[in-house]
């Protein structure tokens, strides 16, 4: 294998790191803080590429103002979807999910009654890299940066600001969090708003690089729900760094060599297998070692 | 009642963990089963083979029902198990046309494989113990890819035998399941008495199930686990059972469909499929066997109904009604009027008791 | 089929723990603990809070495991075996905190419980138990509706349903008056009678000195003390660890 083509593998492997991060980091983030799994995430991205396309084509405005009023826009949709329908479902979760799902129906259907089954694309940024025979969409490597900002910017208000030490205590002991005095309601709703946000950014960062249609919030959450399996809700961080270059590293060679269909079935069977060891994902996994080293070291 | 768990099957029948009890209830049963059984003589043959397309979904409903609303397992993937059995009886009966019960021996390979998937995936994620809500979420992700794979067989060189995939047109010309010189066709009586016959028997014989002690031991599964595990049950095995049983009536749902449809499509293991048996099961009322049975057939009949008047939005309603259902009549249409009216008691099971489902 | 392996082969020794080691934190709640308990015993096992007695529990039950050590059952190392074998080989635990199926009836949660281990005979202890107890007058009754004695006795019948040959109790009567302590000792000691081996964990010292024979003292996850109730009582030892408890 020559230099260029480990540069392109290269190059593959943090193009799907960038992917899986951003279809599942708003998810992860949901189900980490509130404990519920949004199955209407495919339908927030989306409505990310569907406010970023309408308000690039009828209103003109530069791209990255689009990309801009799809995060605000899917980030409110998202608190209001909490308030009147996730709210409900806090003592039974699969309950939650169903709801959701009805949710993302409507959604998706709405869509396409509503706008027709396609819209015009998003013209992508023609920002290309040559290298020895290579050519490499600069934009995608854009997106790997944005992640990488994406991830960034969820740790430091997780762990830097108040609101994410108050968002940490709820995920760890919600009662006793409540009993001082912390309104765990008003977290559960911005963290929703927040992780929906995040799935708008996701759809306006993809606009440009895929059609634009009412169903295209499908080909985001099978990668995202197999990558939200595999990380686990007990640190989305780490659940979704690690779930992220552990299941890239199984698709790229799986699907650069026998093609996307085995990346995928690759991708189910590694969440099987997965889980099957390591029930609570690997973000539970390294929770679980965490409390007996420190056990080991206080004793 | 007797504690050994042997009673009669009068009353199995009637025991507490379904709806209907009493002489009137089975009065009404049997009158309508008469019913059923008699239609042929006064209906057309086009309202016969609508009635049994409807009935023909009610024992992946029921399966569903099972695993649902029993056992507390939340399955988005009952029409990939439909659809698993529809492709897989098409493959062999295609390739058996001229072999005198090839489509029987189509029909073993069609649940079979339901079955195989079943226990596979159920083996990884029951003995994994895992969250409840990783179970639909990677059978919505199975259902996705199985679609998006079957919707790219469309060359010649996707084919099993003389049997091809057909890619998202689907698979065309399946050979109708024939037993002698009876050929179950779409529009055969024939077919009508197996599938009014077949839905009857899964449904006493599911009706029997839960309220057996096997059956307690399920929804005791669904209330506490840790505390059906320290009475000694190997749960883990037992919820891979009934995950299993339910992947064989979703399946006998699909072989009877291609039966009577000579036809399947990967539509029909994506995710709107995926979405029926969850809506049908919801509005019910996932904790009575009886009220899934209904809203099954009513359902059908309404998503029939809209694709002639209006299909652009079946699944439109389809998505009000699931969200309404659950935010107003999260037990089910009919078990919340069986509630009400009729004063049903059976527990609704719907927090598991450690608070983890 | 179950597996029964018989008691003679171990010298009329039921239960046995070697050098059992079991930390939670920075915290050994069971620090190499050899525990013996010969068959047909009602033996009572007390000690200060954090003695390390419900750990101990979980450890023979399946809850949790042990870091290291092993446990004997009726000869066989039951250390590995998840909780449901355990019972199957005749070793039930019934919980603190009481956990029967609050929606179901008496008679279905007994119907359940009777499962995993049934033959088809009849279970006379389990008749008997019902009958000594009322509860064979209250089996259609929702569990969750019984008063809290009664869902205490409905949680051991629950256990003798499995037909268990060592039974865990993890104080039976929490919560209960007087008069429903004095018939759950009474009934306890009739089960030892007629051949149950029977473990009880608690704090009440007034129902201990109702039904124990021989009594273990726990502390800091060690075998502080061992022998019968009068000798226990009678150690200065005991009574210093127990300061301010009694």
């Amino acid at each position: 294998m020559s230099l260029a083509d480990l540069v392109s593998l290269v190059y593959q492997y943090l193009d799907n790191i960038a992917f899986l991060l951003l279809a599942a980091l708003g998810l992860m983030i949901i189900l980490g803080v509130v404990n519920v799994i949004n199955l209407a995430h495919g339908e927030l991205i989306m409505l990310g590429a569907y406010i970023t396309t309408i308000a690039y084509h009828d209103a003109n405005l530069p791209l990255p103002v689009c990309m801009l009023l799809s995060v605000l826009g899917v980030g409110l949709f998202g608190m209001a979807l909490e308030r009147f329908v996730v709210r409900r479902f806090y003592g039974d979760r699969l309950a939650a999910l169903v709801a959701t799902w009805g949710v993302s129906l409507i959604l998706s259907q709405g869509a396409l009654l509503a706008l027709g089954p396609s819209m015009p694309s998003v013209p992508l940024p023609a920002w290309t890299l040559h290298y020895e025979g290579y050519s490499f969409g600069g934009y995608r490597l854009l997106l790997f940066a944005i992640a990488l900002a994406a991830i960034i910017a969820t740790w430091w208000v997780f762990y830097r600001t108040k609101f994410g030490i108050r968002t940490r205590a709820t995920m760890q002991n919600p009662d006793m969090t409540r009993a001082l005095g912390v309104d765990t309601r008003n977290i559960y709703l911005l963290t929703f708003g927040a992780g929906s946000a995040l799935a708008g950014l996701t759809g306006a960062l993809y606009a440009p690089t895929t059609t634009i249609v009412p169903l295209m919030g499908t080909q985001f959450v099978d990668v995202a729900f197999i990558t939200v399996v595999v990380g686990g809700g007990a640190n989305p961080i780490i659940g979704a760094i690690a779930s992220a270059a552990l299941l890239a590293g199984i698709s790229t060679p799986l699907s650069s060599i026998l093609g996307t269909f085995i990346g995928r079935i690759g991708l189910l069977i590694a969440a099987l297998v997965i889980i099957r060891f390591l029930p609570r994902g690997i973000s539970g996994y390294w929770q679980d070692l965490r409390y007996q080293r420190m056990a080991r070291h206080s004793s | 009642m007797n504690l050994r768990g042997r009673r009669g099957l009068a009353h199995t029948l009637n025991g507490p963990q379904e709806l209907g009890h009493g002489p009137v209830f089975w009065v009404c049963f049997a009158a309508v089963t008469v019913a059923a059984l008699a239609y042929p003589a006064f209906g057309s043959v086009f309202a016969l083979s609508n009635l049994a397309n409807f009935c023909l979904y009610v024992p992946m409903g029921l399966g569903l029902a099972l695993l649902w609303g029993y056992n507390g397992v939340l399955s988005f993937g009952q029409s990939a198990f439909f659809a698993i059995a529809g492709y897989v009886y098409g493959v062999i009966a295609g390739n058996l046309i001229d072999v005198p019960g090839g489509s029987l021996l189509a029909v073993a390979g069609g649940l079979g494989a339901s079955v195989l998937v079943a226990a596979v995936f159920g083996y990884f994620v029951f003995y994994g113990q895992v969250s409840g809500w990783i179970i639909p979420l990677l059978l919505l992700v199975l259902s996705l890819i199985l679609e998006t794979f079957m919707g790219q067989t469309a060359g010649y060189q996707w084919r099993v035998g003389s049997v091809l995939f057909g890619g998202y047109n689907g698979m065309t010309g399946i050979p109708s399941l024939q037993i002698g010189e009876w050929d179950f066709g779409g529009a055969s009586t024939a077919f009508y008495y197996l599938v009014v016959v077949l839905t009857l028997l899964v449904y006493l014989g599911l009706r029997i199930l839960v309220n057996s002690r096997y059956g307690h031991v399920v929804t005791a599964i669904k209330d506490d686990v840790e505390r059906t595990r320290a009475l000694g049950y190997n749960v883990n095995f037992i919820q891979i059972q009934v995950f299993v049983l339910a992947a064989a009536l979703a399946g006998l749902s699909g072989v009877l469909y291609v039966s009577w449809g000579n036809y399947i499509n990967p539509a029909s293991m994506g995710l709107l499929s995926a979405t029926l048996p969850v809506i049908w099961t919801a509005v019910g009322g996932r904790r009575s066997l009886l009220a899934v049975l209904l809203a099954t057939l009513t359902l059908r009949w309404l998503a029939d109904t809209l694709a002639v008047r209006g299909g652009e939005y079946a699944f439109l309603i389809m998505g009000v009604l699931l969200l309404a259902t659950m935010l107003f009549f999260p037990e089910g249409i009919v078990v919340s009027l069986a509630r009400r009216y009729g004063g049903w008691k059976a527990p609704t099971g719907a927090m598991n008791r450690s608070g983890s489902r | 089929m179950t597996n029964r392996p018989e008691l003679t082969r171990t010298d009329g020794v039921l239960l046995r723990t070697e050098n059992l080691v079991k930390a939670f934190g920075g915290v050994t709640a069971v620090d190499h603990l050899n525990f013996e308990l010969p068959a047909g015993e009602l033996r009572c096992l007390i000690g200060p809070n954090g003695a390390g007695k419900s750990t101990l529990f979980g450890l023979l039950s399946g809850l949790h495991r042990p870091d290291s050590g092993i446990i004997l059952f009726k000869g066989e190392d039951i250390t590995r075996l998840p909780p449901y074998q355990r019972v199957r080989r005749g070793l039930c635990q019934k919980f603190q905190t009481t956990r029967i199926y609050r929606d179901l009836t008496v008679a279905q949660n007994l119907l359940i419980a009777g499962g995993a281990r049934s033959r088809g005979e009849t279970n006379e202890r389990l008749e008997w138990a019902l009958s000594t107890l009322r509860l064979s007058e209250e089996l259609d009754l929702r569990a969750g509706r019984l008063p809290h004695s009664h869902q205490q006795w409905l949680e051991i019948c629950l256990t003798l349903a499995t037909e268990p040959d060592l039974v865990l109790l993890d104080e039976p009567t929490a919560g209960m008056t007087p008069d429903e302590t004095a018939v759950t000792a009474r009934f306890l000691i009739d089960l030892n009678e007629h051949g149950l081996t029977v473990l009880v964990v608690e704090h009440d010292m007034a129902f201990v000195r109702l039904i124990a024979h021989r009594v273990t003292v726990l502390h800091y996850g060690r075998i502080f003390s061992y022998g019968t109730l009068e000798e226990i009582e009678a150690n200065q030892e005991v009574r210093r660890i127990y300061l301010g408890e009694q």
